[in-house]
């Protein structure tokens, strides 16, 4: 799973948000690393749609604006919790392995 | 007219690049987030925003169907790759163009007209060629089984212009060329490859022509 795409599911994973909602909390997530931009965030949106990784929970009007607010689907809530674990297997191996080295620097 | 109603009418014309459908269903959504996140006094798009804008867009368009598998997929990608290979290749024929016929003057003077033909007619067919790839992208991820004898048609066409190019010497007076009529051709090959797997023959016949 790309990078970015696991921020997006990340950033629903505690409740429905709209595009500028999922930006920001992308941005925040990564520590600033990774910015989206509308092109590439709307991109992703559609194609998690059509794998069914999120969907549409409500819309609404704000300051005449259109405001969609998506979810994550149970599918997506798997995935992205087999993701998040597979990194975190991952990390956990890498530091051990780094501590037992002495190679971590704090 | 304000800041934000110029910005706006200059993201809508970006934003006219998305396929009809795609935005009667999600354009007001995205123009508020592209508002929102504007700079306050900002009156024209940044240029890595609308590229950004452009690309979405260039995908959505030619984006396969969803159930698309995944030699079928990795078709569509490299013929979208094909395009910018050959746009690559078109730069190259025209950049190198005056050296190599002086070359070819020098060196295969018995050869001299077959090759400047055949170098003419690819310096003029290349640009179409972008466009072909593209049309290719589109029409083999819709599954349209004509889009299918295209790409076979069109592979077979790169393969006899390099063959040519093999054959009259080409390696000797314009090498550039060369290569990048190979780099067209090897990305021509794997894409026609993956449309003929066994998965893909199975998308063309089951579901042809996707709305």
């Amino acid at each position: 799973m790309q990078e970015a795409t696991f921020l997006i599911l990340t950033a629903l994973a505690d409740g429905s948000q709209h595009g500028y909602r999922i930006m920001t909390e992308v941005e925040q997530i990564s520590e600033g690393r990774v910015r989206l931009r509308a092109g590439t965030l709307y991109t992703a949106l559609d194609r998690l749609q059509a794998e069914e990784l999120i969907g549409v929970d409500r819309q609404e009007i704000v300051d005449n604006r259109l405001r969609r607010y998506y979810r994550l689907t149970p599918d997506g809530a798997k995935r992205l919790a087999v993701e998040a674990a597979r990194l975190h297997a991952n990390a956990t191996a890498a530091l051990s392995r780094l501590d037992l080295a002495g190679g971590m620097a704090t | 007219m304000s800041d934000s109603a110029e910005l706006g009418r200059q993201y809508r014309r970006l934003l006219a690049c998305y396929p009809r459908a795609y935005r009667h269903e999600s354009e007001q959504e995205i123009l508020g987030v592209l508002l929102d996140s504007a700079a306050d006094g900002q009156r024209r798009p940044g240029l890595a925003e609308s590229a950004d804008l452009i690309r979405s867009a260039l995908w959505m368009r030619l984006r396969p169907g969803s159930r698309l598998p995944g030699t079928m997929r990795g078709a569509v990608r490299l013929m979208c790759a094909g395009a910018a290979v050959e746009l690559a290749a078109v730069i190259t024929y025209v950049v190198t163009a005056g050296r190599v016929r002086s070359a070819m003057a020098q060196r295969v003077p018995a050869q001299w007209h077959a090759m400047l033909i055949h170098l003419t007619a690819v310096e003029i067919l290349a640009p179409a060629a972008v466009v072909a790839w593209l049309l290719m992208a589109w029409a083999n991820g819709r599954g349209y089984d004509w889009a299918r004898g295209l790409s076979a048609a069109f592979f077979c066409l790169i393969t006899a212009s390099l063959l040519f190019m093999l054959g009259e010497g080409g390696a000797a007076y314009a090498p550039a060329e060369l290569i990048a009529t190979a780099a067209v051709w090897l990305v021509g090959l794997a894409s026609v490859v993956l449309i003929f797997a066994k998965a893909s023959s199975r998308y063309y016949r089951h579901e042809p022509a996707q709305p």
